[in-house]
């Protein structure tokens, strides 16, 4: 059992050098209630789906504001007046919202069908990620026709996957 | 006796953790904590590893003999 003795060994050197060594190796810790319970909490389906719907309506709606934003400068040029300035505003305040409002089913449709998918299978895979994509993007052009939904789902689902990927790549 | 049962629950618990370690945690080790998909698998093994211990351990202790 010499783990244990090398692990209470680091703990006695530890106050003793602070600045010795940059990089001290931490002792294993427990996660505690709190902890698990905040894991718990977070491994709900449905928190984790709100919890992406408002993150994807945040970003639409940001991304509404910007693209609405760089609409308005042609329109000013032909009628001047602040009248004229409250209108592009609602008008980009209108086209943001409904932005939000797709982003934000995006990420609910997404989160949900992810976690679903995850906790049925008990894997953590791409494969969750390319079924959940392919639900999103099948049921956001449904009513383009069939064809449609499935382009979208295979657009949707290498989509998602390309982003796992190049979010994986930091850890 | 008392260290019996005691040896004989610390042997179970350290078989199950082995069993549904192996068994549902991948070995690329990506992050330390434990995502949805392992947490459910680690559910469904404890509690199959659970219910069939205890099954075979009431056939033994109920019939003489394994049926086998």
């Amino acid at each position: 059992m010499a783990a244990p003795n090398s692990e209470k060994e680091l703990k006695t050197e530890v106050p003793s050098s602070h600045e010795a060594e940059q990089p001290q190796i931490q002792a294993i810790r427990m996660p505690s209630m709190e902890e698990i319970r905040a894991q718990e909490v977070w491994n709900n389906c449905a928190v984790r789906s709100v919890a992406s719907g408002v993150m994807g309506g945040g970003l639409g709606f940001m991304m509404g504001m910007f693209l609405g934003a760089l609409d308005n400068p042609i329109m000013q040029d032909q009628m001047s007046g602040k009248q004229q300035l409250l209108y592009n505003l609602k008008q980009m305040g209108s086209r943001s919202w409904s932005s939000a409002k797709t982003f934000a089913v995006m990420g609910v449709v997404f989160s949900a069908v992810e976690c679903v998918v995850e906790k049925a299978r008990a894997k953590h895979d791409t494969t969750n990620t390319v079924v959940a994509g392919c639900v999103t993007g099948g049921t956001m052009s449904a009513k383009a026709g069939p064809k449609a939904a499935c382009v979208g789902c295979v657009g949707f689902a290498a989509f998602s996957v390309a982003i796992e990927k190049f979010f994986d790549r930091h850890t | 006796m008392a260290e019996t049962e005691m040896e004989y629950r610390v042997e179970l618990f350290n078989r199950l953790a082995q069993t549904c370690f192996n068994k549902c945690v991948d070995k690329r080790y990506k992050e330390s904590e434990l995502n949805m998909g392992e947490n459910s698998c680690i559910d469904r093994c404890v509690s199959k590893y659970w219910q069939v211990n205890s099954m075979i351990g009431q056939m033994l202790s109920a019939g003489g003999r394994p049926p086998m």
